[in-house]
């Protein structure tokens, strides 16, 4: 098609490179202020050219801060978040689906729910149920009635007691409550034909053999496009990590950066200390983008569907 | 549905399999949501010292509390404004990216960069560039003094929490609309130039109504997520102030109950969140939905 489209090719450009820049400034302005030093942020305010002093701010990082263990810790959650979403949520989704079972849609709706209401709105329950466990066990016990009678009998009710805080485990758990996961592979399971199922079963596949010679060769691309999305998701968070680790020894690099800010105690904060630490913390998932950017893009809009 | 002799039988083997997430999501989904609406009908001390039936007396302490109405009042201004910032942005960015022109390779790889880059930690750095003394607005200030005062300007901290929630927004939206835009067919273009429909009339006639239900689908996921996102900006960039100006109703949910151990309060103030949130997804789809014909 051949038509003289020079005026919206020309605009377009512009917002392009608009968008561009709105994107990559205040990365670039993080890296430029994170090469100087704190005296000359000081005089001189923001700058657009490197200095020299990078590799020195960031060993201040390195020796200074407990960024390097918390960023193994990200990396813990990350990884735990990413791998035990897209286990969990493909076995369910197999279940969902292949399965002749009566209560799918009920699992379905009840899993599909949690996608209203994100970890942020109700994270001071969440945080109770966290520091115990157990405490809905101890509820039902309570409401059956059932604690009356053993106090009767024993002399005390059962309260039972299992925290979870500030460990990676429970950084971790909370994020994988969540049904994007079962969504986007039921999505996937449902586009594949029936006859694949046929045909497995006519070769007596059982449902061990189904799930591991057909159902995940054919799944790797949504693995992996959720695997991104699910790490990506789990080394940014930030409101659950900042309340479930009390001590910084268990905080992800997130909330350690965070914390690199003074609370406003009239001195200028040391700015190229923490340019730095933005710029390291956020090296690993934006390497990921870089990389794995085909996955992302489609998990992202897997997730839509 | 398809026929049942297209699934497996077993009556135990699926429940195991649902089992490990159904036990995560009752636990650390259900329980607390739970628990909310527990709480918000029970007075709770802090340091479990017993709780005591108060009916909607917390509800009632809430609802006259001008500070609730305050951070509500804002968490409603910066949904609009942000949400609809972060869509229409990534929208005209979508447009222009979906054209053959040299910049769009490059601009679909750049602008997915955010999705890396946590809430807190551009908080962070939007918190240096905007810095009133040392950021890119110093100059400003040299010129006509206070003209920029986020630290002092509850108008210039909003904008900047603005500003930042669009840059982390961007990916998500961007994504979602150009792959909208590609997915319409190209002899439709081509129908239309041949109808005499150059290309700007193009994008409002064509384009637009055909990625409606991206659109409309973008703006329900930004509502909710403007409104829950937001605390890592606000706690990282302006803490709540100048004066409170920025403490958004999940913000004031956190410190009530973090900071002022007021676990009835945070509670009442998260069920009214979570119905607010709830009632918005479901009047968006019973309203805006219909009008958006969903078939090309």
């Amino acid at each position: 098609m051949i038509e003289n489209a020079r005026s919206i090719n020309i605009a377009a450009s512009v917002i392009l490179a608009i968008g561009i820049v709105y994107i990559l400034g205040p990365l670039y302005l993080a890296l430029t202020t994170a090469s100087h030093s704190y005296q000359e942020t000081l005089q001189n305010g923001l700058t657009w050219l490197p200095g020299d002093d990078l590799a020195d701010n960031i060993r201040r990082l390195w020796v200074e801060t407990r960024i390097p263990q918390q960023m193994a810790n990200s990396l813990i959650v990350a990884l735990g978040n990413a791998a035990l979403t897209c286990v969990l949520s493909f076995l369910t989704a197999y279940a969902l689906v292949w399965f002749r079972i009566r209560w799918a849609s009920v699992v379905f709706a009840l899993i599909l729910a949690t996608i209203m209401l994100p970890l942020d709105i109700r994270v001071i329950t969440t945080y109770q149920v966290a520091a115990n466990i157990l405490s809905p066990v101890n509820a039902l016990l309570d409401l059956t009635g059932l604690n009356s009678l053993i106090s009767r009998f024993f002399g005390a009710p059962v309260q039972l007691e299992l925290s979870i805080l500030d460990t990676h485990i429970g950084l971790i758990v909370p994020l994988v409550a969540h049904g994007t996961g079962t969504f986007l592979f039921r999505q996937f399971f449902l586009t594949l034909p029936r006859d694949l199922f046929k045909a497995a079963r006519m070769d007596g596949a059982g449902p061990l053999r189904f799930i591991w010679d057909i159902l995940l060769p054919l799944s790797r691309t949504s693995v992996a496009a959720l695997f991104v999305l699910t790490f990506l998701s789990g080394w940014t968070q930030y409101l659950w990590p900042l309340v479930g680790a009390s001590t910084p020894e268990m905080q992800t690099a997130v909330v350690g950066l965070a914390r690199l800010m003074p609370d406003n105690d009239g001195r200028m904060p040391d700015f190229p200390l923490m340019m730095a630490g933005a710029v390291i913390v956020s090296l690993i998932p934006l390497l990921m983008i870089a990389l794995l950017q085909r996955f992302l893009v489609r998990g992202l809009v897997l997730t839509e569907k | 549905m398809t026929s049942d002799s297209a699934r497996f039988g077993h009556r135990w083997l699926p429940i195991l399999l649902v089992l490990p997430l159904m036990i995560l999501i009752l636990l650390f989904f259900y329980a607390p949501v739970i628990q909310a609406f527990y709480w918000s009908f029970f007075l709770e001390q802090p340091f479990g010292g017993g709780s005591q039936f108060v009916g909607f007396d917390n509800f009632s302490r809430v609802l006259a509390d001008p500070e609730f109405w305050r951070a509500t009042w804002r968490t409603l201004i910066f949904m609009v404004t942000a949400s609809a910032l972060a869509v229409v942005l990534p929208l005209v960015l979508a447009i222009a990216a979906d054209r053959q022109i040299r910049l769009s390779p490059v601009a679909r790889n750049v602008l997915v960069w955010p999705k890396g880059v946590a809430g807190a930690s551009i908080g962070v750095v939007f918190a240096f560039i905007f810095n009133p003394f040392v950021g890119i607005l110093a100059p400003l200030n040299n010129w006509f003094p206070g003209l920029w005062a986020p630290g002092l300007d509850g108008v210039d901290a909003f904008i900047t929490l603005i500003v930042a929630h669009v840059w982390s927004g961007i990916p998500f939206n961007f994504v979602i609309l150009l792959a909208g835009l590609r997915a319409v067919p190209h002899t439709l273009y081509q129908a239309a130039a041949l109808d005499g429909a150059g290309p700007w009339r193009r994008i409002r006639d064509l384009q637009l109504p055909l990625i409606a239900p991206q659109l409309f689908l973008t703006l329900v996921l930004e509502f909710t997520e403007s409104i829950t996102s937001v605390f890592a900006l606000i706690d990282t960039i302006t803490k709540g102030g100048p004066g409170g100006a920025t403490t958004l109703l999940v913000y004031k949910i956190y410190a009530d109950g973090f900071r002022g151990y007021d676990l009835s309060g945070a509670s009442t103030q998260t069920v009214m969140l979570m119905i607010f949130v709830v009632l918005l997804a479901g009047c968006q789809f019973a309203f805006l939905g219909r009008r958006i014909n969903y078939e090309r």
